[in-house]
């Protein structure tokens, strides 16, 4: 008999506000020929089986933890679910190729998020791959205006999908982008209508997966083109047109939600940090322990790549409120150009003080 | 003896006639080789049925299936086709309890036309019959509720204890129920004045206990070692200190499985290893000594002489110890 590692089952989170259009993404994914077996964790009861697929109900059972942190909340309800996933297990293959929660259009998806993390036989048995928000491209400004539900969906997620792009203006479309950065700069935006996304933009994207911060979004601690700060490295090399993050390229002159963003007063927003110098490797975790400690509850996620000095390898590292993961990763390339960046993403940030903060842990 | 299954092995009994297996395909596996295929779906929860005579089941098909050798039949189902998550038999009342999301309801073997169905506000995630088959307990987020099996319309007494609970048993006198946790920790309350009591300092979750030695001992999975909780007096392990035997620090006691008659104990392990020993005697001996899948089901029998154990990997056997 040997040791068996079995593949962790990946597990997307589709997030996003009343009627955005997860209902008809969710059907795609259940109904396109992909020769694939997926298990969807859904909020309405009812367990549907679609040929090889499986519809769950969930009831958003949140509970806290006991270790007495009010932002350590988990879904009791997922931690259960999965459990029973797993049962259906064959020895050596997977249950399923992944599972895809959805959350109904006011949940917070930080409790799906950390159940992941926190719970060790979730752990043990499926991987969290990405959180991806949709939002409604015609009246999501409104939405973000009066729901902190759902700015949150849009801070929390790795990847946004901006749907119903055919009912707004290609300036409507930018407005809402800028905006859409400005809460999330970490999470690229695909647009799409009617749900039409790739699949493979939706699942299979490696959002949670340490090793791959990077790949994602190369550029997530640099601002956009045209806006105060953007710096041109390697990335930034390729023609403009062929952008696939769809990023602003600031060439449209038309900038009246500009870098500053004093059209709107959003409570959530990202902050972009990065350094040229090397950081000493005890300051920044202290300082990162304690900024997290401190202030996890409003800091809905956390990602960075750090240049510790004296160390050859990368220091990546992500956080879900106060719950954090890092690790030192493969090697600095040798073209690559060494440099830390981190990006917070959260409520009542105080930018000022956390790129002070940042910059006192150089070595 | 031992099998190979293409399927995840989720609960081993023994039942008047020997070791059962039940399976992540439905299907409900006697040692002598014969099965049912009962469930559309997994089998999630396990019990010996109250006669002794096979054993009751529930799956993600919402259904209560009872299979014996020759024939399995549909005893109960979930209110709304929810998943039962947990089930437990009483064979001195014939009463059968599972839960079903924030369900939990009761079953007469006897009676065809008895049922209960008493409501939680948060789900529930365990339930165990008093000794005499009187009580519930069902465990479930802040705590612990006890109703009593056979009353139609009652208020549950409530046992209260922030944070997650994932499972119950009762002790043997009937004075203790003590709960698993999500957060690797126990906790326990004496029937007679509620006093909580705290049993912690695991270094992951708890998912098994097991009552031996005329229900003197405790013992957890959940640690290194099998942990042996001192149930004597009527203040139970209150102020007194747990003790572990087994330890191994390469591996973690992932069931343990006891008889409260008899004062032996089995505990299957992380690495795929099975030991059987005796708490008051010396040294483990190892039923299954090589090492593989972690050990995901196990029994004793009710004569403390045989384990049942299966493996993550589909490997199953039943041995002397």
């Amino acid at each position: 008999m040997t040791d068996t590692v079995a593949a962790k089952i990946p597990v997307t989170v589709l997030t996003g506000y009343l009627g955005a259009g997860k209902t008809t993404l969710l059907n795609r994914i259940l109904t396109e020929d992909h020769g694939k077996r997926y298990a969807v964790i859904v909020n309405e009861f009812g367990e549907i089986g679609i040929d090889n697929d499986l519809v769950v109900g969930a009831d958003e059972d949140v509970f806290e933890m006991n270790n007495g942190c009010v932002c350590c909340t988990v879904r009791g309800d997922l931690i259960r679910v999965v459990a029973g996933l797993m049962k259906r297990q064959r020895p050596g293959k997977p249950a399923f190729d992944a599972i895809i929660v959805e959350t109904t259009g006011l949940a917070d998806p930080g409790p799906v998020a950390q159940t992941f993390f926190v719970d060790e036989d979730v752990k043990a048995k499926t991987q969290l791959d990405s959180v991806t928000a949709l939002v409604d491209a015609k009246h999501v400004m409104a939405r973000l205006d009066d729901s902190k539900e759902a700015r949150e969906q849009v801070a929390f997620a790795d990847r946004i999908i901006l749907n119903k792009t055919d009912l707004a203006s290609e300036a409507e479309l930018i407005a809402v982008e800028q905006r859409l950065r400005k809460l999330n700069p970490l999470a690229p935006i695909t647009r799409a209508e009617r749900a039409n996304v790739p699949l493979d933009q939706v699942l299979g994207l490696g959002g949670f997966d340490l090793e791959r911060i990077l790949d994602i979004n190369p550029e997530f601690a640099n601002p956009a083109h045209g806006e105060v700060g953007h710096v041109h490295d390697e990335h930034c090399g390729h023609d403009h047109h062929d952008h696939d993050h769809g990023h602003d390229h600031g060439h449209d002159g038309d900038h009246h939600h500009g870098a500053r963003g004093h059209a709107h007063n959003d409570d959530i927003k990202g902050v972009s940090l990065s350094l040229d110098r090397p950081l000493n490797g005890v300051k920044f975790t202290n300082w990162l322990d304690r900024l997290l400690g401190e202030q996890g509850q409003n800091i809905l996620r956390a990602k960075g790549i750090i240049d510790v000095q004296g160390e050859d390898r990368r220091m990546v590292f992500q956080a879900v409120h106060m719950i954090l993961e890092g690790d030192l990763q493969r090697e600095w390339g040798a073209t690559e150009r060494r440099w830390s960046r981190a990006v917070f993403i959260g409520r009542d940030l105080d930018e000022a003080a956390l790129k002070a903060g940042f910059e006192a842990c150089a070595a | 003896m031992s099998f190979t299954f293409d399927a995840q092995i989720t609960a081993a009994l023994f039942d008047n006639s020997g070791a059962i297996f039940t399976l992540g395909d439905g299907s409900v596996r006697f040692e002598d080789g014969s099965y049912n295929a009962v469930h559309d779906g997994a089998i999630l929860c396990a019990a010996v049925h109250p006669s002794g005579d096979g054993v009751v089941t529930g799956g993600d098909d919402g259904r209560v299936i009872w299979s014996r050798k020759t024939e399995a039949g549909v005893l109960a189902t979930s209110v709304n086709g929810q998943w039962i998550d947990s089930i437990d038999a009483s064979p001195e009342s014939k009463l059968i309890a599972f839960s079903s999301g924030k369900t939990l309801s009761v079953i007469d073997a006897t009676d065809v036309y008895f049922r209960r169905d008493y409501a939680h506000e948060r789900t529930v995630s365990g339930v165990a019959f008093d000794p005499k088959g009187r009580r519930i307990a069902a465990s479930t987020y802040g705590g612990c509720a006890l109703w009593y099996a056979r009353i139609e319309k009652q208020k549950p007494t409530m046992l209260k204890w922030a944070g997650s609970h994932t499972g119950v048993a009762f002790s043997p006198d009937g004075n203790f129920v003590v709960t698993m946790m999500q957060d690797a920790q126990l906790h326990g309350w004496r029937l007679k004045d509620s006093k909580d009591m705290r049993m912690g300092g695991y270094p992951s979750k708890v998912r098994s206990v097991a009552f031996l030695s005329n229900g003197q001992l405790m013992a957890t999975s959940g640690a290194q070692g099998a942990v042996l909780w001192p149930f004597i007096g009527a203040n139970g392990p209150m102020g007194r200190e747990a003790t572990e035997i087994g330890y191994d620090e390469g591996s973690l006691v992932t069931l343990v499985a006891a008889r409260p008659k008899h004062g032996v104990l089995a505990a299957g392990l992380s690495d795929g290893r099975v030991w059987w020993a005796d708490p008051a005697g010396q040294g483990l001996n190892f039923v299954k000594a090589d090492r593989g899948a972690p050990i995901a089901a196990l029994a004793l029998s009710p004569d403390g002489r045989l384990v049942a154990w299966a493996d993550e990997d589909g490997n199953a056997g039943v041995v002397e110890a």
